[in-house]
């Protein structure tokens, strides 16, 4: 092969593993998305819910092998799924007892929307998630086995691993079911009122509390089905939260407040940015180039991509 | 009562309260160990943590430091975190916390040891590290003694025998190797020498030479660039379990791996115990890693020990290494014959012994140069062999044959 067709494959092969990377980052984004996007919640636990999906997948696929059965080609992906009902219930009860305290009808009228009492708050639980995790499941760095991390499917020259393409196409279907349930159920407009207008949203017959704790639950356990999805691809500890939280504020304000889409598109921008930049800058400068491109788009769009006009960044 | 019959009872209050108290120091001797204990790098630092603690009970079992009438070792751990500004404040609270330490070992990563040992100077407590940066000992500093070859001694020693390796194996010498290192210093220091025409001079070419900051969020741009090269061997340089990961398992993904093209890395992750819970054997048969200290030939009592106190498969550098410090601290506490940091790091700069703790450390020899580096300290290579991690360089401490693939 010549140099040319090689320097092709180079192209596309980064464009792929930007594709199915930024998949699962528009995932993340979007669960960080209804929170942040949405409710105006800072949420800065939000890298550590992940993390507690990779840990919820990884205990019923290898740990407890409560999966085992299902092989190890289906029970990473179930394993990912369940991690969002179980990191679902572990925010709907840290909601009901301390975050709804800082959020809600009750802070509208509070400095800043009580956004500082947020910020305190949420780092507070993103220690105590992050350093339990450390005394609960040790300093290993650990994975979900699974035969689709070392594989791929070939379209001609550029390989596509197979855990990162399933990531894809659930992290696809999972934004879309969100989107339309946000969109289309009585329960999603009311979710969708009670974070853009508590009081209003009360006026009408909104339980705003209870739509803020399922708004919430829903946006921890989507982060935490991305967590079990990037499980199967990459080890991890009770720190790798930190490592995420940073591209997760970026996709939802790249992709434009308050958008659930946009958000995904966020998450997915900075993906196929993070890999394809290496064809032209150091590696090191993969970050950065995550947040060149973030400044230019704010720059020239400061709503975001798909964000309301109003609701400048 | 007067003033004067008061005096005395003040002057010996005073003196009591005043003088060392020599039962105390003389029962129970403090030794430092900060170490990585949570963020990315908290293995590395629990495994340094077991070799210490097992050290510590070997000497204690033993009747403690004799020329202090028996004194036992106590260890004091401090968490360096992951990153250099926490590590730094752990190494402040360490000295704040503990003025009566005679010593320290850590604190793994280079970038931490950097750190750390700039408040260690300042109060001239003695450090130990297995820290590989040539920076450590490059500043001047007198209270830091680097017991494993330094990164760049061991790049200039490494690739020779590599090549000879391949060389044989294959019966032609390699013409090209890739590098993809992350940009913490010790990966760092380890390639210098190879990029600054190391690999030029034993008639080689560069190809792919890549740099990156961990941790990887995917491996794939890297790996396509040593598909679409095809370089004789690969040197695969990160330092966190999580990169092993990734770019192993593209390896694999991309049909380079299995010694399509071989592996070397730096760094005792590589060949640790986690590494097979990660990938498992198949991926990692034929892996080489080159480190400063791996369980070698003639040491099968303390690797016994340690697996049976310990439960770890087998012993890696970072545990062998503190052991190994422990073992140097209680000789130069022996020879000092007072618990004293400054008179404990004069014993250690005095040192030349091939026996005692020269038993843990490759070269067999403990005496340090006037920067603090270890004479004679070489590297050891460590190769997977059916999902054990086996010294294979050098011959004196191999315990297996390198195999170097054919293809």
């Amino acid at each position: 092969m010549t140099d040319w067709q090689w320097f092709i494959i180079d192209i596309l092969q980064a464009f792929a593993a930007g594709l199915l990377v930024g998949g699962t980052y528009g995932l993340m984004c979007v669960g960080l998305g209804i929170i942040f996007g949405v409710m105006r919640v800072v949420n800065f636990a939000h890298g550590d819910f992940m993390m507690l999906g990779m840990y919820a997948a990884y205990y019923l696929v290898t740990g407890f092998g409560v999966l085992a059965f299902l092989g190890p080609y289906v029970a990473p992906i179930v394993g990912a799924l369940l991690a969002g009902p179980i990191v679902f219930a572990i925010g709907w009860v840290l909601h009901r007892f301390l975050i709804a305290n800082v959020t809600g009808a009750r802070v509208v009228s509070a400095e800043a929307e009580g956004h500082y009492a947020q910020i305190i708050l949420t780092l507070g639980i993103a220690l105590v998630l992050a350093n339990g995790g450390l005394i609960l499941f040790g300093s290993l760095p650990i994975s979900v086995q699974t035969p689709l991390s070392r594989e791929s499917w070939a379209i001609g020259e550029v390989l596509l691993n197979k855990a990162r393409t399933v990531s894809f196409f659930i992290a696809v279907a999972v934004a879309i079911l969100l989107y339309m349930f946000l969109t289309r159920t009585s329960l999603g407009k009311a979710l969708r009122a009670a974070a853009d207008n508590p009081i209003a949203a009360a006026y009408v017959g909104v339980d705003v509390d209870r739509a803020h704790r399922l708004a919430f639950g829903l946006g921890v356990g989507i982060t935490a089905i991305a967590g079990g999805l990037i499980a199967s691809s990459q080890s991890f500890q009770p720190y790798i939260g930190f490592d995420f939280v940073i591209v997760m504020y970026a996709g939802v304000v790249l992709g434009g407040m308050g958008s659930i889409l946009g958000a995904f598109w966020g998450g997915l921008t900075i993906g196929l940015v993070q890999q394809m930049s290496t064809l032209v800058l150091p590696y090191q400068l993969q970050n950065t180039a995550i947040f060149v491109v973030f400044l230019l788009i704010i720059f020239f769009r400061p709503q975001g991509m798909f964000g309301r006009v109003w609701e400048r960044t | 009562m007067g003033v004067v019959r008061i005096l005395p009872v003040l002057a010996m209050a005073s003196a009591v309260l005043i003088a060392p108290t020599p039962s105390v120091a003389q029962s129970e001797v403090k030794v430092g160990l900060i170490a990585p204990m949570s963020g990315p790098w908290a293995r590395q630092g629990d495994l340094m943590v077991k070799g210490a603690n097992l050290a510590i009970d070997d000497i204690n079992k033993a009747g403690g430091i004799k020329s202090l009438g028996g004194a036992k070792l106590k260890l004091m751990v401090f968490d360096a975190g992951d990153s250099v500004e926490k590590a730094k404040n752990a190494a402040q609270r360490m000295v704040a916390q503990e003025p009566d330490l005679i010593g320290a070992t850590g604190a793994w990563l280079s970038s931490f040891t950097l750190g750390v040992t700039e408040v260690t100077e300042r109060v001239e407590l003695p450090v130990l590290t297995l820290s590989y940066s040539d920076q450590i000992t490059a500043r001047g500093f007198k209270f830091v003694f680097q017991t494993s070859p330094t990164g760049g001694a061991q790049s200039v020693s490494t690739l020779p025998a590599l090549v000879r390796m391949a060389e044989a194996a294959t019966g032609k010498k390699p013409a090209s190797v890739a590098i993809i290192s992350d940009n913490t210093a010790a990966p760092m220091s380890f390639a210098k020498p190879m990029r600054e025409g190391g690999i030029e001079k034993l008639g080689m070419k560069l190809p792919v030479d890549e740099i990156f900051t961990p941790p990887l969020s995917d491996c794939t741009p890297l790996i396509q660039k040593v598909r679409s090269s095809r370089p004789d061997f690969l040197l695969l340089l990160p330092t966190a379990i999580s990169d092993d990961k990734l770019c192993l398992e593209k390896m694999h993904e991309f049909g380079l791996g299995r010694g399509r093209v071989p592996v070397i890395s730096n760094g005792a992750h590589i060949g640790a115990p986690d590494l097979l819970k990660n990938l498992g054997k198949d991926l990692l048969e034929g892996v080489m890693t080159v480190v400063a200290n791996w369980g070698a030939k003639g040491q099968d009592d303390i690797i016994k020990s340690f697996v049976a106190a310990t439960g770890e498969p087998w012993i890696t550098q970072d545990s062998i290494s503190t052991y190994g410090d422990m073992m140097i601290f209680k000789e130069a506490l022996e020879k000092a014959g007072v618990a004293d940091r400054r008179k404990v790091a004069e014993a250690i700069r005095a040192m030349d012994t091939t026996t005692g703790p020269a038993h843990y450390f490759p070269g067999n020899r403990i005496k340090f140069d006037e920067n603090g580096r270890r004479v004679g300290a070489d590297v050891v290579i460590v190769q997977w062999q059916n999902g054990v991690p086996l010294t294979v360089y050098p011959p004196t401490s191999a315990v297996a044959e390198p195999i170097w693939p054919k293809k």
